[in-house]
Order: C-alpha cells, then sequence, then structure tokens
C-alpha cells in the first residue's frame, strides 16, 4: 500500500472514530437528559453500539435525522439542554418567552455541549496505525467520563424528576446545531465551564466542553413532582371493616393537612376544614387532569381522586363542606327483605325520595352520573370486579351523591356514614352495594315531599281494599319504599270505619281502637271487612317491623 | 511507564455511611479504568443524592463488597485510626521463573488513595446511657449540616476522579481485548498510625521502579 493510499485509510479511520465519536456523545446526552426520547427497552448488542466499549443501547429515533455529521467535522456539535417551563405571566426574568395560551412558557438553557474536533494544518503526529489506536483509547476513556460527568451535573437532577413523574410543571427540551447563541451577562454569570482535556488527532484535537447552570433551585423543580405520602392521622377505615361512627368536628383542622395532591403544577384550591377527612371521599375532590394520569410512583391510590365530575371550585367546596351522613338506626334494623335493593323494581327511579333541593338538581345529576358511571365502570373494571354491579348502581348512587349535596348540607347533615364519593379500592364496590340498600330510608320524606308523584307512581288509584290487601301482601317482594308507599296510599284511600269523614293517625291506634271499643265501631254490616282490615294491618306492621 | 497517584480528599464518614462512601468512589474508579466493552450501570446512592456508574460486572461488584466487610471490620478492629483504601493499577512483567523463586512480578501503573475518617461515637457509660445519648446527639439540625457536607464532599472526590482520568492519559496501557476488566488491579486496606501503612507505601514505590517516586 503506497503512502497516499495509507494515509487515505488511516484518515477513513480518523473519520469513522470522530463520527462516532460525535454521535456517541450526542446519545450519551440525549439519553441522559431528554425522557420523552429516551427508548424503552435495550435489546441485543448492536454492533455499532459497541464502538468506544461503551453500550448505550439503542439510539433515540431523534438521531436519525442528524447524519449531516457523518459527512463533515469542520463544524462543532452544540447541544443545547432546555428547560420548558410554565410560568405566570409575572414572573420574566432573563429567559426567553413565549406565550401559549394564557400562561407563559419560558425556556432555559441549563446546559449546554460542544464537541469539536479542531483541525490543525501542521500536525506534527506521525500517521501510524498506533497514533489511531492511541486516539482511539483516549476518547474511551473521555467518553467514560463524560458519562460520569453527565449524572453529576445539576441537570441530571431535573431529567430524573421529569423522568420519574408525569406530573411536571417543566419540561426539557434539547437543540442540536452547528454554532452556540451566546448568552447573556446575566446568565453567563450563572453558569460554569467545565473543558475535558482535549485529545489530540492525527489532523488536529478532539474537544468537548459543558457550561452548566451551577444551581437549578430557582426554576423550582422541587414544588411540582408529587408529594411524599403522608400518614393519615383522622383515618377513620372503611365502612366495610370498622363500623359507621360520627366524625368529630374538632379534627377538621387535621384533615386539611392531608389533601390531595397538586395536579399539573396546581396548588391545592380546597381551603375546607372538611377537605380531606377519608380516604373514600378524596374522589370528589380531584380535578380532571387526575383521571388522565397515571398514580404517583410510591404514592397510595388514596391520594388520586377518580372523578372528575366537577373540577368547579363551588362544587367542590360544597361537597367538601357537606359533613358525612349516618344512617338513622331504625331503618338498620330493619328486616334484610327491605335492605336488598330490587333492581327490577320500576318504581326504583322515583326512589329514593327527593327532597325540594335536590329535586333541583336533578338535571345535574343526571349529567354526571353518567360521567361517574363511567368513570367507576372503568374503575371497577381496573380493580377487576365485575361491571354488571356498578353499572346497575351507578345511577342510584350518582344521584344520591348529587343529592347528597343538596340534602345533607341542611338540618339532615347529622349522619357518620361517608356518602360522598368513593376510593379506588376494590372495598367501594361493595360499599356502593351497602349504600344502595340505606338509600331508601326516610319514608318521613316521602309524605311530606311528594304525596302526589306516588300516587300516580303506584298507580293504585280505583282499586278496592281487596286488592290493596294483595298488593300489600306481595309488598315483602317490592322495596321497602314501595312497601311504605304502598301502605300511605292504602291508609288515605281505604274507606272509613266509621260513616264520618276522620282520619286514621295509625294503624296502631285504629288496631287499639278496635280492639277496645269493638262493639261501639262493628255493625253487624262490617264486621267481616272490619275483621279483614285489621288482618291487614296487622300483616302490614309485621312487614314494617 | 510512570506510576500515577492519586490521593483523594479525606471524607469524614460515620460508620453506616461507610459502604456507601467506598462502593460509590470505587466503582467510579473501576468504571473509568474497566476500557473493555461495559454496558454502563447507574446506580443511585441512599444517603445520598448522587448517582454513580458501574461497569455492569457482578464478579466486580462482589469482590468490592469483599473489600469494603474487610474495611469496615478494620475499622472496627482500630477505632482510632484514619483508615485507608488504596486501589491498584498493574501490569504483569514477564515472569521469571528461576531455579528457587516464580516471582511474578507487578508493574503498577495507577493508585488510587481513599482516605476515609469514620467517626466514632463516645462510648457510653452503663448506667447513664440515657442522659449521655442527649448530650452526644449533635441534634438534627447538625446531622442535616453533616450529611450535606459528606454529600458535597463525596460530590468532590467523584469530581476529582474525573479530572485526573482526564488529565493523566499517556500512562494507560494498551486496551487488551476483553470485555469489562481490562487491566489487572489490587484492592488492599491499610491505617494511617498503623507501621505497616508506611511500609506498604514504600514497597510499592519501590516495585514501581522509579526513584523519582521518592521525591
Amino acid at each position: 500500500m503506497d503512502l497516499h493510499s495509507y494515509r487515505r485509510g488511516e484518515n477513513g479511520r480518523l473519520e469513522q472514530i470522530l463520527n462516532q465519536f460525535f454521535l456517541k456523545n450526542l446519545h450519551m446526552i440525549l439519553d441522559s437528559r431528554v425522557p420523552a426520547i429516551r427508548p424503552s427497552s435495550r435489546g441485543e448488542v448492536k454492533k455499532s453500539d459497541k464502538w468506544f466499549n461503551l453500550v448505550l443501547g439503542d439510539r433515540p429515533s431523534a438521531m436519525d435525522n442528524l447524519s449531516f455529521w457523518n459527512r463533515s467535522f469542520m463544524e462543532p456539535m452544540v447541544i443545547d439542554v432546555i428547560l420548558v417551563q410554565e410560568l405566570p405571566k409575572s414572573s420574566t426574568e432573563h429567559n426567553s418567552s413565549t406565550t401559549l395560551g394564557s400562561e407563559m412558557v419560558t425556556e432555559t438553557v441549563i446546559e449546554r455541549w460542544a464537541v469539536q474536533h479542531e483541525h490543525q494544518r501542521a500536525v506534527a503526529h506521525p500517521i501510524s496505525e498506533a497514533s489511531y489506536k492511541k486516539t482511539y483509547k483516549k476518547s474511551i476513556i473521555l467518553l467514560r467520563s463524560i458519562y460520569s460527568m453527565l449524572r453529576l451535573l445539576p441537570a441530571y437532577k431535573a431529567f430524573r424528576k421529569r423522568g420519574s413523574s408525569q406530573n411536571c410543571d417543566f419540561d426539557i427540551n434539547y437543540k442540536v446545531c452547528t454554532y452556540a447563541v451566546p448568552f447573556s451577562r446575566e446568565e453567563d454569570e450563572l453558569m460554569k465551564r467545565h473543558n475535558f482535556i482535549s485529545i489530540d488527532t492525527q489532523q488536529g484535537a478532539l474537544s468537548v466542553s459543558v457550561t452548566y447552570r451551577r444551581d437549578l433551585s430557582d426554576f423550582n423543580l422541587d414544588a411540582f413532582v408529587s408529594f411524599p405520602s403522608e400518614i393519615i392521622t383522622d383515618y377513620v377505615g372503611s365502612p366495610l371493616t370498622e363500623p359507621i361512627r360520627p366524625f368529630p368536628t374538632t379534627s377538621s383542622e387535621k384533615g386539611v393537612r392531608a389533601t390531595s395532591f397538586p395536579i399539573t403544577g396546581s396548588q391545592p384550591t380546597s381551603s375546607s376544614p372538611f377537605q380531606r377527612r377519608h380516604s373514600w371521599t378524596s374522589g370528589i375532590h380531584g380535578d380532571a387532569s387526575s383521571q388522565k394520569n397515571p398514580p404517583f410512583s410510591g404514592s397510595p391510590p388514596l391520594y388520586r381522586s377518580p372523578y372528575e365530575f366537577s373540577s368547579s371550585p363551588a362544587d367542590s367546596r360544597m361537597r367538601s363542606e357537606t359533613s358525612p351522613m349516618s344512617i338513622p338506626h331504625p331503618i338498620m334494623g330493619r328486616s334484610p327483605r327491605y335492605l336488598s335493593p330490587n333492581l327490577s323494581d320500576p318504581n326504583r327511579h322515583s326512589l329514593p325520595p327527593l327532597s325540594p333541593r335536590s329535586t333541583k338538581n336533578d338535571p345535574l345529576s343526571q349529567e354526571s352520573s353518567s360521567g361517574i358511571r363511567s368513570t367507576r365502570k372503568s374503575d371497577s373494571l381496573r380493580a377487576g370486579e365485575p361491571s354488571s354491579g356498578p353499572t346497575n348502581l351507578g345511577p342510584r348512587v350518582s344521584r344520591d351523591a348529587k343529592e347528597d349535596s343538596g340534602r345533607f348540607s341542611g338540618p339532615l347533615s347529622s349522619s357518620s356514614s361517608p356518602r360522598i364519593g368513593f376510593s379506588r379500592s376494590s372495598s367501594r364496590l361493595s360499599f356502593q352495594d351497602e349504600f344502595g340498600e340505606y338509600d331508601f330510608s326516610y319514608p318521613f320524606i316521602v309524605d311530606d315531599v311528594d304525596p302526589p308523584d306516588f300516587q300516580a307512581s303506584q298507580n293504585l288509584d280505583g282499586r278496592n281494599k281487596s286488592e290493596d290487601l294483595s298488593q300489600a301482601s306481595s309488598t315483602a317482594k317490592r322495596s321497602q319504599d314501595a312497601a311504605v308507599g304502598v301502605l300511605v296510599h292504602m291508609l288515605r284511600t281505604a274507606p272509613p270505619l266509621r260513616q264520618n269523614s276522620s282520619c286514621y293517625t295509625s294503624s296502631k291506634t285504629e288496631v287499639e281502637r278496635e280492639v277496645g271499643t269493638a262493639s261501639e265501631f262493628f255493625k253487624p254490616r262490617n264486621t267481616t271487612d272490619a275483621l279483614e282490615e285489621l288482618k291487614a294491618y296487622k300483616e302490614m306492621k309485621d312487614l314494617l317491623i | 511507564m510512570n506510576c500515577e497517584v492519586c490521593q483523594l480528599k479525606e471524607l469524614e464518614v460515620e460508620h453506616f455511611e461507610i459502604r456507601e462512601v467506598l462502593r460509590c468512589i470505587l466503582h467510579t474508579i473501576l468504571f473509568h479504568r474497566a476500557l473493555g466493552l461495559v454496558r454502563p450501570k447507574d446506580v443511585d446512592l441512599e444517603l445520598f443524592e448522587i448517582t454513580y456508574v458501574q461497569c455492569g460486572d457482578v464478579e466486580l461488584e462482589r469482590k468490592i463488597d469483599e473489600k469494603i466487610d474487610q474495611f469496615i471490620d478494620r475499622v472496627e478492629k482500630y477505632p482510632n485510626k484514619k483508615n485507608q483504601i488504596c486501589l491498584s493499577f498493574y501490569e504483569v512483567k514477564n515472569k521469571q521463573a528461576t531455579w528457587f523463586t516464580n516471582k511474578v512480578e507487578r508493574l503498577y501503573w495507577e493508585q488510587w488513595y481513599i482516605n476515609l475518617n469514620v467517626m466514632q461515637h463516645p462510648k457510653t457509660p452503663s448506667g447513664k446511657s440515657h442522659h449521655s445519648k442527649l448530650i452526644v446527639d449533635p441534634g438534627v439540625e447538625a446531622r442535616g449540616a453533616r450529611r450535606a457536607a459528606l454529600e458535597a464532599s463525596l460530590r468532590d472526590v467523584l469530581f476529582q476522579i474525573i479530572k485526573f482520568v482526564n488529565e493523566k492519559k499517556d500512562h494507560v496501557p494498551s486496551i487488551p481485548n476483553l470485555e469489562g476488566i481490562s487491566f489487572p488491579y489490587e484492592i488492599t486496606i491499610s491505617s494511617s498510625s498503623d507501621s505497616a501503612f508506611g511500609m506498604e507505601m514504600f514497597k510499592r514505590m519501590l516495585q514501581t521502579g522509579h526513584p523519582t517516586m521518592l521525591s
């Protein structure tokens, strides 16, 4: 091989080394600074990855467009690592900023790498095979030190934070070009420069330098990353495992601290003392973005809101200010026959009876229920629960949740049971079942509010007493509210025992009167009827008890 | 070939910090000297917000942990001494098989001295441990400050390693076609006030065969 071809061969080797050096540098920097483009898996070691004895894995796809460095090494490769942050319009420092919607986006160069091969005309180094081997060896050592340095600089911390959490209000971007935009004087003062020792080559010197921000604390990167888990000091437990008890009103201050985190950079908005009382009420207070993002790594699901049916502060405050309700005790003592919901009961949709305030919320509840149903269904599928259960209960429960905000904020809000919001745990669905059982537990409200509706819905007009009794006997299979409605209707539509139009006060009272003064009330003509009526009342009494 | 020596900055560590600090420093040095094919492995320290790089060699990891265990035993045995770990890289000289000896000579071309000053808590007299703990306990703030200072010092040590590795490259031998650790190495433990400590140093200097090292 003559000298020219030898030189050409050696130059070719040098070019190859330089080319791969540039690409390896870029690969290392992008891998450890820009989480968005990092390849997810590392497969078999490719031949191209073995350059400089440093296996990095698959190259980011963004590098496919940067092949122009294959051709020329006259120009430097400048890689800017840019911190992109959304800031309020008021804070405009010496950074480039653009307006994106209603927020200002600032871009700050927090690190700048410059890789360059400076050609020198007069080269004292003899061109030999040993020389390029030496260059290659030194390049290996240099790349090792760059790799370590990348993990020690401040920007690495930002990279790790960005990569570990989806809910950062900052992003890391990069820019690769052949020139470096000079920093302003203020920026320069905040930056520090480190020059790696250059490597002499046959045609010049290969150099790498980094200019980096000494301190990134100005950017408050820590403020918008997931909070550490907190111990719930006033945890009241799941309704399935612990008996329902009233919440202490004085512990509201404690509950404020253990609130759900800010999501997408926003601070906790609710200042209500009832913000976070229980694990299963956290769902109410979440905002829309929480639904799209996975839970924070390491934080329990209690802190994540699965629901986004309302992000308006008024609604969340209204819900958050509503104290939990306790289930009235008389209802709890009833027979299980009335506690299991009859899903096929057509009268269910009119039940539970609506308070006047909650009646106004009906359109809203209808709109929100579908959203809730879908989210709850997806949650149930995620939790492995059958979707039929929560779906059936969805409309009913969601309406209750909305109604609760109207109903229970009044004087009736004395219960201790949490009726607002549900946790994402699998016990939530069974809690819904239990909640649904106690749903129709306010017969007196039926009387007060919607007697005409009941008459219309029950459709018992014009029926005689015997039909009523048979109806009453079949109420064992109906829901509890249906039984109550039937009874009320019967009482109202039943013909008087006496000829006078005096009303019945209660079935028990009538029975006592009838028993006590049978001889007075019963005329020969109505004795049988009266006895039958008495039997019916007794049956109804048994059913109700 | 010169033997380049690097005395790393002394670190004041508590007993429970020894393992993490030594792992970080030793692996960092070896990563820069394992010039064979490696797949780097990033490791986060638990006690500090520092990420260092390992070669990904399981055998190396095991050997380093062994040496660290020995160091910890030595610290417990000689608690009032400054202890040092020396990581040396050498080349094996031509085996000189003679009639009497079959000596394998090592030519050290690089030595790293890791200096640790392990803090010892004063022993509390029996029966008064409750009160004496209150006295010797520096407090949460002081501990936090000490921890932060140690983290900064450890970071300085890592920068020191990178700087040294960058500045001195000519003395590194040619890289054999091996994976992972390309050069033989040894890790030795010694104590500052130990009489053998100085002798060990002297021996090594003689072995390198360069009188200029003594000046």
